[in-house]
């Protein structure tokens, strides 16, 4: 099929994963309400909707695949079978193999057609095993008789048409089909025939009564001149004859509805032998049962060790999953069209004030300077506001990131053998796709923790007077600029005890080191740090803490942990609202520009000389209120030239960060501002302290404190030179 | 030529192809996500030349839309067609009885499109 359609492939993919969204979404739903028709009407609408779609690009594999799954969802809504758990589950992991053939699709990953078609089997199984026996053999669909008389040249038929009555009344037009027909050849001797028009009394004027007799010379194959009465020929009294060219005898060349043969893809040769009656399904469905791996056979053939065996397996999968992380990473945005509007209305508006700019910069004297001013004042307010349009383009509510838990806390459930129940709030909170699309593997790692370290085996809490069901929680919220997620189970909490233990074990810490409880949980993020007594199927690998710790980092946020024994744990992630842009306070220190992330800084002070204490080995220390904090002079840490030494004339800033605090000393604070961040590590390489780098308004480049940076040389005391 | 025809279909994608196509056609085209949205564009009285809509649609269905339409005095005997897929042969036979003028089956590529409606669409 010539395919003019191709370019509607994205918004194909865009919609299909909508749609598999809905049908996982509403399978799981099903489970706990087996009876709700409206949603199994939903889901099999997606499923439907999925099918047509993928056939327009010629996608027949998911075509095929989802009419499977949508013959299934047919009976089930008709209520020709009733849901069961397996039939959800079948349908479930349908959805995961039709996920995989969608991906195949767009981008060539690889597909496992053995589970496929297994499915297939199955789907098929399900659909027929009670209500009809298995699709026999399709109708034999005899090539149409008028292929017979394929001989060239120009032919003549006798057409006879009695149009249904009721014609008009939905929507046709004779005129049309004549029309048609004489596009096809030359139309002669066009008789009406009236007979059968009442009394003009009795005249409906929205019916047809009317008769036509004609005769039509063509080249055409009867098959197309059928065409021409597509949708009216099984209402109509219609003979199409084909007269010899003697005029002696017609032959009638009418044949019962040839609708158009199926095109499908060569099936499975396992099909064909059930189809054609050869062997039962159950008999096929041994045999295959009975085929083995190649893993399977290489290991019984001793030509391989089931360890080699699982490592290539194991491999194979890391392979695909980076194929396709790295192939999905770059997809398109939907976007409501009101955003975009609106955008093309403030860009309107920035046009407008540059040409006033611009007007006033050509014959400008020193007596319009106010008028300037306004026009500035102006232009700030049209950046700032495009500036926001463009930044909501890119935000998407979470609940597109959390609409994978359900599933995957019912599949750990099973495999757990907990009870569990998820509950998701905050769902609405928006933030950038970048992020959305990056805290997605985070977020899991630490769900599986929470369900499989966290929680208990029912009958333990039962032990312990809890619910029987714990309870994983994922929240999600603004707080200031920055949105918080948490994680939060019901569970046994950490234990203290084994994570000291461990990390004594590792070398992490000495035994003789005191640590305070918040000082003991951000252990777990350590490297290779894994308390689990024996590595499940689910999580505790001893890698994947240290993981998420470093992906929320990379993304500009932080985690954080709060557990109570027997209560629980949450675990806080807190990731900053878009990477690209933030605000920030511009400090100056000699003759340098720095700008300190707006969020991190608590206050500013100018302290009294008798306030500052030097402690051997931890530096200098200064009192605020009670509570002694790090000093850092920020001209030290960049080995730049202050204009003062003495903390007595400098300003401090209180910067907190994770909870801790420092107190940064520069020599003048200059003033808030937004500013774009520019990595360091792409440019240059990555520089302790410095989280990113700016162009200031002057041009010059200013460096972004990382206050966590700061901390850490704050306390070890070593700065490093920029 | 300035017709307008009215496309009525929940999947954004067919919508789009289907508009993308009729809008090179020079049809001006009016898009409608259900049955209920394509009733209330054009229950203003809104006049379409064609009419092309999805069978399988949340709110309002194509058959009950189809239905509906032909209640409007300026729907009586506007062309509808309806998009069906090849399993479909008792929905086809419930639009026509529901007053669907014709039916174009998925897949169908660009050429089939147009040709179907000039079928049904008088010049």
């Amino acid at each position: 099929m010539s395919n003019d359609f191709a370019q509607f492939q994205d918004a194909f993919f865009d919609e299909a994963a909508e749609h598999l969204a809905v049908v996982e979404e509403g399978l799981l739903e099903l489970e706990q309400h087996p009876e709700d028709l409206d949603l199994l009407n939903k889901i099999f609408r997606s499923a439907h909707s999925i099918k047509g779609t993928a056939g327009m690009f010629g996608f027949n594999a998911v075509a095929q695949f989802t009419h499977k799954m949508e013959t299934l969802l047919d009976l089930l809504r008709n209520g020709q079978k009733a849901v069961s758990p397996s039939i959800a589950d079948l349908l479930l992991k349908s959805t995961d193999c039709l996920k995989t053939l969608i991906e195949s699709v767009k981008t060539g990953a690889a597909v496992d057609e053995e589970t496929a078609r297994r499915l297939t089997t199955e789907l098929a199984a399900a659909s027929a095993s009670d209500s009809q026996p298995a699709v026999a053999g399709s109708t034999n669909k005899v090539a149409p008789a008028g292929s017979a008389a394929n001989c060239s040249g120009d032919r003549t038929y006798v057409i006879a048409w009695t149009p249904p009555e009721w014609l008009f009344q939905r929507g046709l037009d004779p005129l049309q089909t004549f029309k048609e027909l004489k596009n096809l050849g030359s139309l002669t001797e066009v008789t009406l025939d009236m007979s059968r028009l009442p009394e003009l009394a009795d005249i409906d004027s929205e019916k047809c009564y009317l008769s036509w007799g004609m005769q039509l010379t063509t080249d055409k194959d009867q098959t197309v001149i059928e065409s021409a009465f597509e949708f009216v020929r099984e209402d109509s009294a219609l003979s199409i004859q084909l007269v010899e060219n003697k005029g002696a005898q017609a032959q009638s060349l009418i044949t019962e509805t040839s609708a158009s043969a199926e095109t499908e893809s060569p099936k499975p040769l396992g099909e064909i032998l059930v189809e054609s009656g050869v062997v039962s399904r159950e008999t096929l469905d041994q045999a295959l049962a009975q085929q083995k791996r190649v893993g399977q056979i290489l290991v019984e053939q001793k030509a391989a060790t089931p360890q080699q065996v699982e490592q290539a397996l194991q491999k194979q999968r890391q392979q695909e999953s980076a194929a396709q992380a790295k192939k999905t990473d770059t997809t398109s945005i939907r976007v409501d069209t009101a955003k975009i509007d609106k955008l093309i209305n403030l860009v309107g508006e920035l046009v407008i004030t540059q040409s006033m700019l611009s007007d006033l910069g050509s014959r400008f004297e020193m007596r319009q300077l106010p008028v300037l001013l306004e026009r500035m004042v102006e232009l700030e307010r049209n950046t700032r506001e495009i500036q926001e349009r463009v930044m909501s383009i890119r935000m998407l509510p979470i609940g597109t990131a959390f609409a994978r838990f359900p599933r995957l806390v019912r599949d750990l459930s099973a495999k757990a053998g907990k009870k569990i129940q998820l509950v998701l709030s905050g769902e609405e909170t928006e933030l950038d796709k970048t992020v959305i699309e990056s805290i997605g593997d985070p977020l899991t790692h630490l769900v599986r923790n929470s369900a499989d370290h966290g929680l208990e085996p029912p009958e333990e809490r039962l032990d312990n007077n809890k619910p029987e069901v714990g309870t994983i929680r994922l929240n999600a919220f603004h707080e200031g600029g920055t949105i918080c997620i948490t994680v939060e189970d019901d569970g046994r909490g950490l234990n203290r005890d084994k994570i000291l233990a461990k990390a004594i074990k590792q070398g992490l810490i000495s035994e003789s080191e005191k640590l305070t409880d918040d000082q003991i949980w951000p252990l777990v993020f350590k490297p290779g740090f894994s308390t689990a007594e024996k590595i499940t199927d689910i999580s505790g690998r001893g890698v994947g803490m240290d993981v998420v710790k470093r992906n929320i980092e990379n993304l500009g946020g932080t985690v954080s942990i709060k557990t109570r024994k027997g209560y629980g744990t949450t675990f806080t992630l807190k990731l900053p609202l878009t990477l690209a842009i933030i605000d920030g306070m511009t400090v100056r220190v000699g003759k340098e520009t720095y700008i300190i992330p707006l969020l991190s800084i608590l206050e500013s002070i100018q302290p009294k000389a008798e306030l500052i204490k030097t402690v051997v080995g931890k530096g200098e220390l200064i009192n605020v209120r009670g509570t002694y904090i790090p000093m850092v002079r920020l001209y030290e840490v960049f080995a730049s030239e202050p204009e003062y030494t003495d903390p007595k004339e400098a300003i401090l800033l209180i910067l907190e960060t994770e909870g801790e605090r420092v107190a940064v000393m520069v020599d003048e604070i200059l003033g808030q501002q937004q500013v774009v961040i520019k990595s360091m590590e792409q440019n240059f390489r990555k520089v302790e302290g410095v989280a990113g780098a700016t162009i200031l308004g002057d041009g010059r480049v200013g460096f972004i404190v990382d206050v966590r940076g700061v901390l850490e040389i704050a306390r070890h005391g070593h700065p490093v030179a920029a | 030529m300035g017709k307008t025809a009215l496309i009525v279909d929940d999947s954004p994608t067919m919508r789009q192809m289907v508009a993308f196509t009729l809008t090179n056609a020079g049809f001006t085209v009016v898009e409608a996500q259900d049955g209920k949205d394509a009733v209330n564009k054009v229950s203003g009285g809104a006049k379409m030349d064609i009419v092309v809509t999805d069978l399988n649609m949340p709110e309002m269905d194509g058959i009950a839309l189809i239905k509906e339409l032909r209640r409007l005095s300026a729907f009586k005997f506007t062309p509808i067609l309806m998009l069906t897929t090849e399993s479909a042969a008792e929905k086809k036979q419930a639009g026509k009885e529901a007053g669907a003028t014709g039916w174009i089956v998925k897949p169908f590529n660009p050429e089939v499109l147009l040709k179907t409606i000039a079928k049904v669409l008088p010049a």
